[in-house]
Formats: structure tokens, C-alpha cells, sequence
């Protein structure tokens, strides 16, 4: 599925805030105001509420449901997404291992802000690439080292 | 009063039917479909793109209808700002319920037709808006 959009480039507001909600739904960026998503219900219904915003921002926008001609292209964009995605699972990776020595209320800390952001990663990743499930792996280790040291507390 | 909405209701849906039928238009019926050009004669669209109740300025539609209707209960702006992280998901509020909410509805949407879900849902909206009555009573100091 395409967007095709143009927003005026003043006032800034709103078209800061439409880049900000398709970087948020995870879209592929093709050209200038070309973006696509694989098509389901809920990204259909995503991209028609861009669509509104780019509309009530005094821009223009069409919505399509399109087919790539060749496959090669479209398995190109599919790993660029997966790629974008794989970036983003490994920042979270970076986080959790920065806290190797943290304390337990910063540990704590770490792993309320690790869980959001890699739930809010999930939640725009419609191509997992391997990085995801490292991610998973490494906030479900820091979670159980966050729970030790927790118990170690309760026993002193 | 007849209300008309895309079928396939979700989370903005289901909430806004509850919101139209409770507070705001007792009397309302409602219509599932396709799209803009089916809607019946009569009928006030909503949550659907090119309407005055739909997203505007970053609010998602329960949060539009209240603006228009001005609606001052803070338990309703409340439950507002959960669908709205239900829906939108921006982190504009801090609203844990949002997401559960969100895998409640899209699970219904999976195995109900729209009518249905509009009744199974209106109990747990009930629910969820006297939960948030009973917690705001304190900070309000009167009943």
C-alpha cells in the first residue's frame, strides 16, 4: 500500500508531525512524499488517518494499493525495512548491555525503558529481522537479573 | 438519532458507540460500512476519513466527539486519553490500559460481527468509566 503526499513546507508544525507519525508507523520511504507499509487492516487504517493529517495540513494525498513489478524490487524494500528495524533492536541491545554494573533501582530503570521501547519497535516492524529476537532475549535477561537482584534484597 | 461507521470496529469505534449511545444520544442506532458513499441518508458518519467526527488535529475520534459535543466530565476526557493510546499509540499519555485495551478489541474483531461487539463492549466501558469515577473522587473531594 502507497501514500502519496505534499505538505506545504510552512508552517513546519504539522509537517514535522506528519514525518514524525509515519517514522512511528515504520513506513518505507521510496521517493519524496512516497511511503509504503504492507497492507493489512490496521495499516490500511493507519495510513488513511496520515492521509487526513496530510489533507487538514493543507497538503495533498492519495492512498494506493499497489503491486511492484519486479519481485527483486519489492524483496529490496522488504530488507530495507527489516534492516531499519534491525538498527533500532540493536540500540536496545546496546542499552541493556551498558547496564551490565548498574544498581538495582537504576537496573529497574533500564528495564522499564527497554521493555517500552521494544515494545513500541514490535509495534512497527512488519518484517522481523534476526535482531528482534536478540532484543527479546537480551530485556528477558535483564529482566530476570533485575528480579536476583531484587530477591537478594529481600533476603538481606 | 442514526450514527454510521466503517465495519470492522475497533477499539475508536467501539468506544465512540459507547460514548454516542450513553452520554451523548440515547436514543442512537447504529450502521456499519464499506465506505463514505454507503452511509444512509440521515445517518451522522463517524470515525471514518472526510468527517467532522473523525481524527482531527491529532485527537482520534472519541476524543473528537467529546471536543465537539463539550464534554467536561474529566472521567470521560480520562478514558479519552486511554483510547487514544489504544488507537493512536503516540506515548502522548501515560495510559497503561491503552495497549490491553487495544489486544481486547482486536481479539473481538477476530471472532465477533460489529453489532455484537458494540454489546459485549458496552458492559466493560460502563466498568471502566465507573472505575475511573471512583478514582477521581478523591482527587475531587466530593461524590
Amino acid at each position: 500500500m502507497l501514500l502519496a503526499y505534499r505538505v506545504p513546507r510552512e508552517p513546519s508544525t504539522p509537517r514535522i508531525a506528519i514525518w514524525r507519525r509515519l517514522k512511528r508507523i515504520g513506513v518505507a520511504q521510496l521517493g519524496d512524499g512516497l511511503v509504503a507499509l504492507p497492507q493489512d487492516a490496521r495499516t490500511q487504517e493507519q495510513l488513511e488517518w496520515v492521509a487526513e493529517q496530510v489533507d487538514e495540513a493543507g497538503g495533498r494525498s492519495t492512498l494506493w494499493s499497489a503491486q511492484a513489478l519486479s519481485q527483486a524490487q519489492e524483496r529490496a524494500v522488504i530488507a530495507e525495512l527489516a534492516a531499519a528495524r534491525g538498527v533500532e533492536y540493536a540500540a536496545v541491545v546496546a542499552r541493556v548491555e551498558s547496564l551490565t554494573d548498574a544498581e538495582r533501582v537504576e537496573l529497574a530503570r533500564g528495564l522499564r525503558v527497554a521493555r517500552r521501547e521494544l515494545r513500541a519497535i514490535e509495534r512497527r516492524d512488519h518484517f522481523p529481522p534476526v535482531e528482534r529476537e536478540q532484543a527479546r532475549q537480551a530485556v528477558a535477561e535483564l529482566a530476570a537479573r533485575a528480579r536476583a537482584t531484587d530477591a537478594l534484597v529481600e533476603q538481606s | 438519532m442514526k450514527w454510521a461507521t466503517r465495519s470492522g470496529v475497533h477499539i475508536d469505534r467501539a468506544s465512540s458507540a459507547w460514548l454516542i449511545a450513553r452520554f451523548l444520544d440515547p436514543g442512537a442506532e447504529f450502521v456499519f460500512v464499506a465506505d463514505l458513499s454507503e452511509v444512509p441518508d440521515g445517518a451522522t458518519p463517524f470515525d471514518m476519513r472526510g468527517v467532522d467526527f473523525g481524527h482531527h488535529g491529532g485527537d482520534c475520534t472519541f476524543e473528537t466527539l467529546l471536543r465537539r459535543h463539550d464534554v467536561v466530565d474529566p472521567v470521560l476526557w480520562r478514558i479519552g486519553e486511554i483510547i487514544h493510546e489504544a488507537d493512536i499509540e503516540d506515548e502522548k499519555f501515560d495510559a497503561p490500559e491503552g495497549p490491553g485495551l487495544d489486544a481486547l478489541l482486536r481479539g473481538l474483531s477476530m471472532t465477533q460481527p460489529d453489532e455484537e461487539i458494540l454489546r459485549l463492549t458496552r458492559p466493560m466501558f460502563d466498568g471502566l468509566y465507573e472505575y475511573h469515577r471512583r478514582a477521581l473522587l478523591g482527587r475531587q473531594g466530593h461524590a
